[in-house]
């Protein structure tokens, strides 16, 4: 189904010439930038016991409908996959491990706060936006609804208040902005997390925790960190006991999604040349062929005289 | 060229069939009430996994590659200046000019905050990085410089004629005044805007097709190229040509005129060329990349590929490349009317069957609100290009060629409508 | 001369290109390695040495070194623990830590929740762990954390639930929420064990697939103690309902328990088989073992070495403290009367060969049979 990326560019390449004689231009942001010093997660589905408070603590934090802290003990949830909706910005899923069906494991989703977020790139306004801090926020205010966000996330983290009439918004993981970076603390899904599965911390400290983890028991861990690597790294990262791959975590490569787009709209638009240019030569051909006309005309008027 | 001169053309506003589209319109106008009343979740079948349906698809993005016989058409009279097409440039801008009124009427229907439409004007807000910003200004801007091109058509219409009743008749004078105004500095420069219309229906109708790419792994492979901008763009130029004879042709039924076939079918052997870039780029695409086995893997996405491909744009480049085809009215309408199917089909293609959503449980299907609303809207359209056309000098009959009726040389179209 | 130009040229090129490859050659590889845990993580000298560890006050590594056992008996830990930490919360957690630390010595002993110890000390966790917003070492978890992981790591194993009310009293209404089952993880004794006779398994081994397992045989008879073959095993290894521990082992850890110790030099046909293998009777070793002797452990008579060494049948290999006075020969059904009861164990038994026939020619000159004229009365067999 994926593209792959050799043939994007191969194609990328044919076309920009065509399209435009303009050179693809790196996107401006996002590539080259180091993201250790960004805030990030690591969960450590291992240590999961799917116990569901994160789920309690992000409805509280963040102010969403929900119910007791008793009733998010319920594990009549894990029939099916949830996917984190408007009134949820996280939830846990549970998954059968490949080789023992019996046994299971639990994977909480929410936002990855992406180093190079699809949704900001694709955002109309800016309403989503990377934070130097490395949260990926929304700010409603600016935001039109045109749900583009939607369709860009390659996570399919955004979900939107179709019910309201009137001032609908996209709901996601607020990585908790305001309460680790003004308050210092950590998220509240982290605080609560009572096995402490969850890590926050700088995402490039994590890194290396992963790693020692892996390294320490590598057994009990699959040798890959979830989003280390994924779509340029995300703010969140994985570690599990079971391949990736039998859970809702999508396989992807490691390449960032924003410069796809970025790099054909920036050679479109490459200091405004291209269209300047195609102006100009749309001018100058009207001129010439006005011209044209003109001296045909007189011509017409010298043989009839 | 005194062959040329448009006129209004001198029918009746309602008859049978604009009360049956009349009706459809209020439906439509009832269903996007509906809309905002109760929100987009009332009014749709999307969700979460599937945020964009056939408002988008049909109204915004089909609406945008149909529109562009606007551009096509002017730049083909006005700056190559193949005069003999100066006759359809007027039907071809309103075609224009109401079909971008209407593709940001539809988006309003989208938009969860229709109200905030006008943010991405704000420097402060603007995203230099999204397509889609690039599309909404260049729609925005296009759709004021297809307004200042319809400027001389209203000038001509008013000027010398403003007389307004009553009370308003002392505004005659400020009327009259900025008519003048309006044609001392945009109907003198109109050449410019037409110009600036060109670059910009370019920029856009390409972009449209770069909105996509941002979905790589949600995207059938038929349809993800990173070429989509390019074949976008080169699928609107193939169209345009061929939506005008599609309204021309229409148009002509309505009112009972006599069809400028001689015009629609120079224009139509364009064209075979046109569409036939479009149908090599389509096809090199998918052999360069290598997805051929995708077109025959038998499914839904396969199958609406192959009709894309085969009918929408294979079958009328054979027909519009034979001259008996072009020759006659009905393989004409015929062969556009597979053009503007196909291409509007490529729009539906790409930003909804090429789609898969990553935890879809469900497959999109609209609600009968959403297509209450694009159908309302295309009906609306409908009504207000004929109110135009019966009010302002658009369509330019020929004078000649027919026996003088009773009311002037060319209207005898009208005439015979009369006798009925 | 031409020749000459063209090999002068190739091998000035050649060394050309050596040269230059050289420093590349030189450059230390970059290693794809993951790298190992820093001494300093642990150590906070450069150079620890076993009497100066300079460790750190609770460095956690594991990976670094093997846990550490203290030196500490079960009789000086703390019968119960106070767990305090959230009060306002919840009730205290009274946790029975001496029932625990029995269980433990199924395990890794102390260390298998006190995973780092210095010698002859056992912190409590909060010594190291700290309250949860007060962590400053990412590799270490919280107390929260630390106290969760030890308890749910085997409590949730076997009953899966993650429910607080499970261990935490609600600090009003003091009872336990409904439907929660205390027995199934919190049973106060461990009710008795029983012991498999025989275990017969399957193998995927072709010329042998089944393997007779008598595990009466090796408690009763060898003498093992359950430890010896139920190494590392925590409670989950039985209690676990949905068995999250993995089953899969490896062929060279399925053969460990039986091979690390005493069947090292075996081959397969000992314990694989076409069919069930019989317990182990004595009588093949050519020495069928009387009521008495049957019911001795192996280890009365073989007491040394790893492999059961072959004894010579004379009863004095075992019995070294025969004679009169000591020796009920009641038992072995024949009562001596009161002249006899007073002799030399020679007397009768030439040599103190016990097994061979004894012999009345040292007193009587009649040659009587011991059998007809017994030197006592036989009891009933």
């Amino acid at each position: 189904m994926t593209l792959q990326r050799r043939d994007f560019f191969k194609i990328a390449a044919a076309g920009s010439a065509v399209l435009v004689a303009g050179k693809a231009t790196a996107s401006t942001e996002s590539t080259s930038a180091d993201f250790s010093d960004n805030f990030g997660v690591l969960v450590d589905t291992v240590a999961c016991i799917g116990c569901r408070k994160c789920e309690w603590a992000c409805n509280d934090q963040n102010h969403l409908p929900t119910q007791e802290l008793k009733a998010f003990e319920d594990k009549s949830v894990f029939a099916r996959h949830r996917r984190p909706d408007k009134s949820a910005y996280t939830v846990v899923n549970q998954y059968p491990d490949p080789d023992e069906p019996d046994k299971k494991f639990a994977i909480k989703v929410q936002c990855m706060h992406c180093n190079a977020p699809a949704c900001a790139s694709a955002c109309i306004v800016g309403a989503l936006e990377k934070q130097k801090e490395g949260p990926v926020t929304y700010d409603a205010w600016k935001c039109i609804g045109c749900r583009y966000c939607m369709v860009a996330c390659p996570f399919q983290i955004p979900a939107y208040e179709y019910d309201n009439a009137l001032d609908p918004v996209v709901r996601k993981c607020t990585f908790c902005y305001e309460r680790i970076t003004s308050e210092g603390k950590k998220p509240a899904c982290v605080a609560i997390c009572p096995n402490e599965a969850l890590t926050f911390a700088k995402r490039g400290e994590l890194i290396q925790l992963a790693r020692e983890r892996i390294l320490a028991q590598p057994d009990k861990y699959e040798h890959h960190i979830y989003g280390e690597h994924e779509i340029g790294g995300t703010g969140w990262m994985y570690l599990a006991g079971a391949p990736f791959t039998t859970t809702e975590l999508p396989t992807l490569t490691s390449e960032p999604i924003p410069p796809r787009t970025e790099k054909i709209q920036h050679a479109v638009f490459k200091g405004f040349v291209p269209p300047v240019a195609l102006y100009g030569l749309l001018a100058l051909g009207m001129y010439t062929f006005n011209e044209r006309k003109k001296k045909v005309a007189r011509e017409e008027d010298r043989h009839e005289s | 060229m005194s062959h040329d001169i448009a006129v209004p053309v001198k029918a009746k506003f309602f008859t049978k069939g604009t009360k049956v589209v009349f009706g459809i319109m209020v439906a439509g106008m009832l269903a996007y009430a509906y809309r905002l009343l109760f929100g987009i979740g009332a009014a749709t079948n999307l969700d979460d996994q599937w945020p964009w349906g056939i408002w988008i698809a049909i109204d915004v993005a089909s609406g945008v590659a149909l529109a562009a016989g606007g551009f096509t058409t002017a730049a083909l009279a006005d700056v190559f200046h193949k005069d003999k097409f100066h006759v359809i440039t007027r039907p071809a801008l309103i075609t224009a000019m109401l079909g971008y009124t209407f593709v940001v009427i539809g988006l309003l229907a989208d938009l969860g905050r229709y109200y905030n439409v006008w943010h991405p004007m704000l420097p402060s807000m603007w995203q230099g990085n999204s397509v889609l910003f690039e599309v909404g200004m260049c729609v925005m801007v296009y759709l004021t410089v297809l307004y200042v091109e319809f400027m001389p058509i209203l000038v001509e219409r008013f000027r010398g004629k403003v007389n307004l009743p009553g009370m308003l008749a002392k505004l005659n004078s400020l009327s009259e005044r900025l008519l003048t105004l309006i044609d001392k500095t945009f109907v003198r420069f109109v050449s410019l805007f037409i110009i600036a219309g060109c670059v910009l229906s370019c920029l856009h109708q390409s972009s449209l097709g770069t909105l996509m790419v941002i979905a790589p792994t949600k995207m059938h492979p038929l349809w993800y190229t990173p070429i989509s901008p390019l074949l976008f763009l080169l699928s609107a130029i193939a169209v345009g040509f061929p939506m005008v004879i599609f309204e021309s042709v229409l148009a002509s039924r309505s009112f009972k005129l006599k069809p400028e076939t001689n015009v629609l079918s120079s224009l139509a052997a364009y064209t075979p060329f046109l569409l036939g870039t479009y149908f090599a780029f389509k096809i090199g695409d998918i052999t360069i990349r290598e997805v051929w086995p995708f077109a025959l893997e038998g499914s839904v996405q396969s199958l609406m590929w192959w009709i894309e491909i085969l009918l929408g744009v294979l079958a009328p480049v054979i027909l519009l490349a034979m001259p008996k085809v072009r020759a006659s009215i009905t393989g004409l309408f015929t062969a556009a009317c597979l053009v503007v199917g196909g291409v509007a089909l490529n729009r539906i293609n790409v930003f909804l069957v090429a789609y898969k959503p990553l935890y879809s449980t469900n497959t999109y299907f609209p609600a009968i609100t959403e297509i209450m609303v694009t159908v309302g809207l295309i009906c609306a359209l409908v009504l207000v290009y004929r109110f135009i056309v019966i009010n302002f000098p658009v369509i330019a009959a020929h004078p000649i060629e027919q026996p003088a009726m009773t009311v002037g040389p060319n209207l005898s179209p009208v005439a015979a409508k009369r006798n009925k | 001369m031409r020749t000459d130009r063209v090999l002068y040229i190739t091998t000035l090129s050649i060394a050309l290109v050596l040269l230059a490859a050289l420093p590349l050659m030189a450059a230390p590889t970059p290693s794809n390695q993951p790298t190992m845990p820093n001494c300093l993580d642990c150590h906070t000298c450069k150079n620890p040495t076993p009497e100066d560890m300079c460790l750190k006050p609770c460095p956690t590594l594991q990976a670094a070194h093997n846990t550490r056992k203290a030196k500490h008996g079960l009789s000086e830990a703390p019968d119960t623990m106070r767990l305090d930490e959230i009060a306002d919360l919840y009730q205290p957690v009274d946790f029975n830590h001496k029932l625990h630390a029995g269980m433990a010595q199924m395990g890794n002993n102390c260390g298998t929740c006190h995973h780092f110890s210095p010698e002859g000390k056992i912190p409590p966790c909060k010594e190291c762990h700290m309250p949860s917003g007060e962590e400053t070492n990412l590799r270490q978890p919280g107390l929260k954390g630390a106290y969760h992981r030890q308890c749910l790591g085997c409590h949730r194993e076997w009953s899966h639930d993650t429910k607080c009310v499970v261990c935490h009293l609600p600090t009003e209404g003091k009872k336990l929420a409904k439907g929660v089952d205390k027995t199934d993880i919190m049973g106060i004794s461990h009710p008795k064990t029983e012991a498999p006779k025989t275990k017969v398994y399957t193998t995927p081994y072709k010329q042998g697939p089944i393997v007779t397992f008598h595990h009466d045989e090796h408690v009763d008879l060898f003498g093992l103690r359950c430890v010896d073959c139920h190494q590392k095993e925590n409670c989950s290894y039985c209690h676990d309902l949905a068995k999250t521990v993995s089953s899969r082992k490896s062929m060279k850890e399925v053969h460990a328990v039986c091979s690390e110790n005493c069947h090292a030099t075996d081959n397969c046909a000992k314990c694989h088989g076409m069919s069930e293998k019989p317990a182990f009777v004595h009588a093949v070793t050519g020495w069928p073992l009387n009521r008495f002797h049957e019911r001795l452990g192996c280890r009365s008579c073989h007491p040394t070495g790893k492999k059961i060494a072959k004894l010579n049948n004379e009863c004095t290999s075992c019995h070294q403290n025969w004679k009169p006075g000591a020796f009920r020969h009641a038992v072995v059904g024949l009562t001596l009367d009161d002249t006899h009861l007073e002799l030399d164990c020679e007397s009768c038994h030439i040599d103190r060969k016990f097994g061979a026939r004894p012999t009345c020619d040292s007193c009587h000159d009649d040659q009587r049979d011991f059998k007809k004229v017994p030197p006592g009365q036989y009891s009933s067999r």
